[in-house]
């Protein structure tokens, strides 16, 4: 095997083992604290930690919410799309 | 993100009352015309399905065999692209999600347009109810704010100074995004308990 086989290899297998985020988007539409709502009962997360994300949010454009393997990620792409947040499946992060 | 001018959360529409219950106080004019924008989502998520969810086998396992992505901004925005830079993730992601999004947005929809035809000056609400309504309420929003064009870069300040005082479309929407938030805050009320 020649050394740039290895290095192919190597990177397949690094890409492999990135997790999944879920990642929420900011929009002009969805109110703060439906947000802050959102991220508490679905992902069950403190108040404070669901307003720092919503901010994030808010003031970043985005914000990486959850991560998992895709299976995991997908269903919760899923979900934030019924509450009607917009929301993407990113690898890495 | 949206906000709701701060002067409007003086009234309240929906509120948690002393024994827990929550009620809106919305007179007969609001209920009608809250009913008429719900009746609008409701039309705009059944006329998007189409043969494919009929289908009683595609039905059954909830799997579309060609699942397109909408052409119509609002219908988009309801149902966006879950990957950005992989159109065949996005479009294997639709097909396995989008029946069964559609499906609960448009039962959550003809839910809370039972609740207004059930009520009297009072709209009580319990807890399951309360989510069905702001989820109803949100994608209620989501479309007309599509409709509008309102992006961040047209401000809802500036649609609302065009409209004057006409109560046109966006004077709509800001009274949605106020019934939203004080929902939104009666519900809480409870989580944060």
């Amino acid at each position: 095997m020649s050394s740039t086989d290895t290095l192919e290899l190597t990177e397949v297998e690094l890409d492999l083992a990135k997790p999944f985020a879920c990642v929420v988007w900011n929009d002009p539409v969805n109110l703060m604290s439906y947000v802050t709502h959102v991220f508490m009962t679905y992902f069950n997360y403190s108040k404070s930690k669901a307003e720092q994300l919503m901010l994030q949010v808010h003031h970043e454009g985005r914000a990486f919410v959850s991560h998992g393997d895709r299976e995991k990620i997908e269903r919760d792409v899923a979900a934030m799309h019924e509450f009607g947040l917009w929301a993407t499946v990113e690898q890495g992060g | 993100m949206g906000n709701c001018g701060a002067g409007r959360l003086m009234a309240h529409a929906f509120e948690r009352s002393i024994t827990g219950k929550i009620i809106g106080r919305l007179d007969a004019v609001e209920q009608a015309l809250l009913r008429s924008l719900l009746q609008q989502l409701a039309v705009l998520l059944h006329e998007s399905d189409d043969g494919a969810a009929q289908d009683p086998i595609a039905q059954l396992v909830g799997i579309q065999d060609l699942a397109e992505r909408p052409a119509d901004p609002a219908l988009l925005r309801l149902f966006p692209d879950a990957y950005r830079e992989d159109e065949a993730a996005a479009n294997d992601f639709r097909r396995y999600t989008e029946a069964a999004l559609r499906a609960k947005k448009t039962s959550e929809a003809d839910a809370a347009i039972a609740i207004l035809d059930r009520a009297d000056s009072k709209v009580e609400l319990s807890e399951a109810e309360a989510k069905l309504m702001l989820a109803a309420l949100n994608n209620t929003r989501l479309v007309l704010a599509t409709r509008l064009s309102l992006t961040d870069e047209t401000t809802l300040e500036q649609l609302l100074i065009a409209e004057q005082d006409s109560g046109g479309a966006a004077h709509l929407y800001e009274w949605l995004t106020w019934l939203q938030e004080t929902l939104v805050r009666a519900v809480m009320r409870d989580e944060t308990n």
